[in-house]
């Protein structure tokens, strides 16, 4: 059996690249960055060779307790990998005591394992010091592989029996993009952190502390060792040992108990409440605006589109500082980028519906109300986006009079690039994940031209607005002449008025007249 | 009420539906018995205006579907069969929305949800979202979707699959009294016994071809409908070959 588990999961493993080329680019550049980010700390480990013992000790235990949260904490906030799950073999009849170990042995397969595999080697080569701490650090190795593989499968699981509730998984992704956010101001603090002189002294304290907890002391007994604390060091592995046990009858227990165990069931709410429908009016328009808001809410692969309007400027801002460009000039640059990619998560907006998309047609639901009411969300984050962060870009970058020039391209890009999603939608849908399947699951039927879609949608929403930008660059160039930022400001937003009204319309009647067949493509996905 | 002729609907090479012409009278409850894909769905989807056919037309009192679709999906009620609904929101917001899309205002929408949450026994599930319901309860949310704008003709895709008997029998009354009141119903099954008990005429499709129809009597002659209906569609019953599961492994 452990045989056809560790096939499955391999074969699990390799359906992960079936899916559309941006996908695979996306899971590429993941790939790259982990195999990055691990190669530096296998690197760093084996550096720590010739280090005095105190120090490497401090590095390795902090480094480690870190990644082994990581393991713990990352399948409880994003629940990832389903494909094993308990749950999916209780109608297979298999003993859990031969289930449990199956299970286990195939988290080992995987590119996380692997990871942690050769992050544990590398501490192996961290303690090649004398033969003792070989051996020492050899078992630490192992203990550190099982801890992680098996704590990241509890907590999985514990995700998945825990968070099955739609409201329980709403406030973890809500608690997950808050702390997404304010990675930021962290990241500054360390930074700002006198690291020559207090630096050293705060590593240390937390690794006497981290080199106690269940995340630590596998890492910690070989470091203990070098340092000359034999029997410390002993009594760190025993219990990183004993800890390996008692997640191994967690584990087993928490198999038997899942394939048992009832699904949880949603407690209901006030069904007087209508939500959004009941603040917005009561029109085709206002309720498919307030469907839509529910939906960005509610429906997770919303807010994966969602996710991408902080992140993407962000990444742009860090690949521009680290070619060198100043500030005051990165500070433009996330508003405008946020409107473009906020515009742009609506260009598949029908595909989402999937076959629900019948409502509209059996009602005769005209193409403008279906068309405007889908952008109201996108608006409702867009507008208040253009003008409280304007002033504070603006603010940032030290130049006041270059307010005008940015209110106008954000403008622009925002209302010109949801005109053009509102006609692509209608136009070119191309197959989306399903309503309530995972948002990273692939389609049912990648289409070809997906890919070209997207880009087109992209770039097209900047041509739209090469007017706008091209009158602020104009104002930045000569900042002597006022004219420009003014000029940059009203071309901006008129002419992005005007085009999202031509989208929404001529969006709208592709929709009268195409509805039956894009209710018709929904069915095929 | 309902007139189809000559509807045609081709998928690649199959004829899905191969002519087909009906005619519903007012205040009748008509209805299409079929086996497995006979083209039911896809002849009442093309009836609906959600399926573009590839020829004949269909008019609700004399509104064509598809050249006036404004007039004649005004006065139809559908409960499509096999589609997704916006299943992230509340019953109670479906409702609303289903309601606020033929254009109700928010008193009406409001009074008709309770009404309707009553009739089919909803109440408790109002809050809760659809995609969290049982299939039978899906069902019912569609179908009271389907009436709340007080069509003329209500199109009923598998109305009874997956409801438990008492709302099914719940189900029947209102149809009962709604006809009663002056309106028209369409509705499809492969449950030969229920149509003969609801309905007043029926159909008998087999692949893509209605081979016949008329009122009930008409159509089941001295038999029952089953009957009629298994010898029309030509019955073909092989239980052989399948010892192995007799043998039953331990």
């Amino acid at each position: 059996m452990v045989t056809q588990f560790l096939g499955l999961k391999l074969r699990l493993l390799a359906n992960t690249f079936r899916r559309s080329p941006m996908q695979n680019l996306g899971i590429v550049i993941g790939l790259i960055y982990a195999l990055g980010a691990t190669g530096v700390t296998v690197a760093g480990l084996a550096s720590l060779r010739r280090v005095d013992p105190l120090l490497a000790g401090s590095i390795t235990v902090t480094v480690g307790s870190v990644i082994v949260l990581g393991f713990l904490v990352v399948p409880l906030a994003f629940g990832v990998d389903h494909t094993l799950d308990p749950r999916s073999f209780a109608l297979f009849g298999l003993p859990t005591n031969r289930l449990a170990p199956a299970l286990a042995l195939a988290g080992l397969v995987g590119l996380p394992a692997l990871f942690i595999t050769a992050i544990a080697i590398a501490q192996v080569v961290t303690w090649a010091r004398d033969p003792l701490s070989v051996v020492l650090a050899s078992i630490s190795a192992i203990v550190i592989i099982a801890t992680s593989v098996l704590g990241a499968r509890i907590s999985s699981s514990l995700a998945s029996l825990l968070l099955a509730t739609r409201r329980a998984r709403e406030i973890t992704n809500l608690i997950v993009l808050i702390a997404l956010v304010s990675l930021a101001p962290i990241v500054a603090v360390l930074a700002s952190v006198d690291w020559d002189r207090g630096g050293l002294r705060a590593l240390r304290s937390v690794a006497d502390v981290a080199g106690w907890t269940p995340l630590g002391v596998a890492w910690s007994a070989p470091a203990e060792l070098a340092s000359g604390n034999g029997g410390v060091a002993v009594l760190k592995m025993l219990i990183a040992l004993a800890l390996v046990g008692l997640l191994w009858l967690a584990w087993r227990a928490l198999v038997g108990w899942l394939l048992v165990a009832p699904q949880r069931r949603e407690r209901g709410a006030n069904p007087v409440r209508l939500g959004w429908f009941g603040r917005l009016p009561s029109s085709p328009v206002g309720a498919i605006a307030a469907r839509s808001i529910t939906y960005w809410i509610r429906d997770a692969r919303y807010h994966t589109a969602l996710l991408a309007v902080p992140v993407a400027p962000l990444l742009f801002v860090i690949a521009l500082a680290v070619a060198g460009v100043p500030g005051s000039v990165l500070a433009l640059v996330p508003v405008p980028v946020m409107c473009l990619f906020l515009a742009w998560s609506a260009h598949n907006d029908v595909a989402y519906d999937n076959s629900a998309l019948w409502l509209h047609v059996a009602s005769n639901t005209p193409g403008w109300a279906d068309r405007f009411g889908r952008l109201v969300p996108a608006l409702l984050i867009g507008i208040p986006l253009v003008l409280i962060g304007s002033p504070i870009s603006a603010g940032v970058s030290g130049d006041i009079s270059v307010l005008p020039s940015l209110i106008g391209v954000s403008s622009s890009l925002l209302f010109a690039g949801l005109g053009l999603s509102s006609v692509i939608s209608a136009a070119f849908p191309y197959p989306s994940v399903r309503p309530g399947d995972s948002p990273f699951a692939q389609p049912q039927a990648s289409g070809t031209g997906a890919g070209l879609i997207q880009s087109v949608a992209f770039f097209a929403a900047i041509v739209l607005s090469l007017p706008a930008l091209l009158l602020a660059a104009l104002g930045l160039l000569n900042p002597d002449v006022r004219g420009w930022p003014l000029a940059a400001l009203l071309v901006g937003v008129g002419l992005g008025l005007v085009l999202f009204t031509l989208g929404v319309v001529w969006g709208g009647r592709i929709f009268t007249r195409r509805a039956p067949e894009l209710l018709a493509f929904t069915l095929r996905q | 009420m309902l007139v189809g002729s000559g509807l045609v609907k081709k998928f690649g090479d199959t004829l899905a539906v191969d002519r087909i012409s009906v005619s519903v009278p007012a205040g009748s409850i008509f209805g299409f018995v079929g086996p497995n894909g006979a083209g039911k769905t896809t002849l009442l989807s093309m009836v609906t205006g959600l399926l573009r056919p590839d020829g004949g037309s269909v008019s609700v009192r004399g509104a064509d579907v598809w050249s006036d679709p404004a007039v004649a999906k005004r006065n139809m009620g559908v409960l499509p069969d096999r589609l997704r609904l916006f299943d992230r929101l509340t019953g109670s917001q479906l409702l609303y929305y289903a309601g606020t899309l033929r254009g109700l205002d928010a008193r009406t929408v409001k009074q008709r949800s309770t009404d309707l949450a009553a009739a089919f026994g909803l109440e408790d599930a109002l809050g809760r979202l659809v995609s969290d319901y049982s299939e039978g309860m899906t069902k019912k949310i569609a179908l009271a979707c389907a009436m709340i704008h007080s069509p003329r003709l209500l199109v009923l895709d598998e109305p009874f699959e997956s409801v438990d008997p008492v709302s099914a029998a719940n189900i029947t009354a209102i149809l009962h009294k709604y006809v009663a009141a002056g309106g028209t119903v369409v509705l499809s099954s492969h449950s030969m016994d229920l149509i003969e008990r609801i309905c007043d005429r029926v159909a008998i499709v087999v692949n893509g071809r209605v081979l016949a129809s008329g009122t009930v009597t008409e159509v089941r002659g001295t038999g029952s409908l089953e009957e009629r209906f298994l010898a029309l569609a030509g019955s073909r019953i092989t239980a052989e070959g399948m010892e192995w599961l007799h043998s039953f492994s331990d």
